[in-house]
């Protein structure tokens, strides 16, 4: 069975880009939209690599530390996604580290559940492009997805979205560098 | 044409793009109580910034601002005033501190600074010098003032008193007054303090710490 579009919210570009700014200028309101727009990827990043108590605390001294640093950040250098993730992935490997440390102390046999720090990358791009997808339109969203998700054709694609083929193919290329762009792919 | 992955340059992204599943797209709801401790926390942050500033509660009472002297810094110093005692002759330095700034309640102008002081017993009089200072200019119209608090118990600010402004590129010898203990008064402040007539603390600290005995 192929997957359509799933319950994927879209939203608007300038807001994020608003908030941004408000964040950098140290606007406390902005970090509370800053933790609506951003907060579940934070919290699931952490899930997917932590348990659940320390998934708790890491998200939570990820944003108090970002709001604390706010200075720091440079919207005309980055994404505040980007930076979130950033401080979450070194928080997330500190704690893999004390964790390792505490358990080579308590017991010789290394931790079974360690995620390898390019497992911990993986999953941070994966987050990345999840959030990325939901930037673009609903139909250039499932196109994205029936090809790479599910392996459809451009041909079966066109088919089964009823779209000429060359819609298809340019719903593609745009939705590549969009999602380039999103992710700063394109900053090299 | 019906080819299923065109190599277009977009390599890496369309190789994760593949990768991929429907659940990669899932993202959990976070427990209302991460946002809690975030507000929470950002709302004692707010608290110690804004009780700073009126710091004129010297002569009032205790005002909540964190100070970062944790109950037993403050145990240490009961050593410390028994020590004042017994060493009070001339050119002593009883007691030392470093001075560090705190990016979450302090004015950003002492981001680069540091420093330590010694209390300094000469005469039978008591000094703070301020040492291996590096303290920014404080800008036309302000000046950098040095001030020793009284803590509660709970670290936060039960009283203060200054002891002068400072040269930030030559800080000289400040004089402790007679009518303030500094084994009591045992933590060290510099702020910058605007030339607009209020005498009381700007609360734009920029360096803090509490002495310590030798």
């Amino acid at each position: 069975m192929l997957s359509y579009t799933p319950d994927v919210p879209t939203r608007e570009p300038e807001s994020i880009h608003n908030v941004e700014k408000a964040f950098a200028r140290g606007e406390e309101h902005a970090l509370r939209a800053a933790y609506s727009q951003h907060g579940r990827l934070i919290y699931t990043y952490c899930r997917r690599t932590l348990d659940e108590t320390r998934a708790k605390d890491v998200t939570q001294e990820v944003f108090i530390s970002a709001w604390r640093s706010q200075h720091r950040f440079d919207p005309a250098k980055g994404t505040l996604v980007g930076w979130l993730v950033s401080i979450t992935k070194n928080r997330i490997i500190d704690e893999i580290r004390a964790e390792r440390r505490h358990s080579e102390r308590r017991d010789s046999r290394p931790p079974a559940e360690l995620a390898a720090r390019a497992e911990i990358d993986m999953i941070a791009n994966k987050l990345m492009i999840a959030d990325a997808l939901r930037s673009l339109s609903d139909r250039a969203r499932q196109v994205v997805m029936l090809h790479y998700f599910d392996d459809l054709t451009h041909r079966q694609i066109a088919e089964r979205l009823a779209l000429p083929l060359g819609t298809v193919k340019s719903d593609l290329r745009r939705s590549l560098l969009q999602l380039r762009r999103q992710l700063e792919w394109d900053r090299d | 044409m019906t080819d299923k992955h065109p190599e277009s340059g977009n390599g890496a992204l369309e190789s994760l793009l593949r990768s991929m599943e429907t659940e990669d797209l899932e993202l959990l709801d976070p427990p209302e109580e991460i946002w809690q401790g975030i507000e929470a926390s950002i709302a004692s942050d707010r608290e110690a910034r804004a009780t700073v500033i009126p710091l004129e509660s010297r002569r009032r009472t205790a005002r909540r601002v964190l100070i970062g002297v944790a109950a037993a810094l403050i145990a240490a110093v009961i050593g410390f005033g028994a020590f004042l005692t017994l060493r009070d002759d001339t050119g002593e330095i009883l007691a030392t501190a470093t001075l560090a700034y705190d990016p979450a309640s302090f004015d950003s102008l002492g981001a680069a600074a540091a420093g330590g002081a010694n209390l300094v017993s000469h005469d039978g009089k008591l000094s703070i010098d301020i040492v291996d200072a590096a303290l920014p200019s404080p800008g036309g119209g302000a000046d950098l003032e040095v001030w020793l608090i009284l803590p509660d118990d709970e670290g936060n600010v039960a009283d203060l008193v200054s002891l002068g402004v400072v040269n930030p590129t030559d800080p000289e010898s400040l004089e402790v007054p007679a009518s303030h203990d500094p084994s009591a008064y045992f933590v060290i402040d510099i702020s910058v303090e605007p030339r607009d007539g209020d005498a009381s603390h700007s609360g734009r600290t920029i360096l803090r710490g509490p002495l310590t005995s030798v």
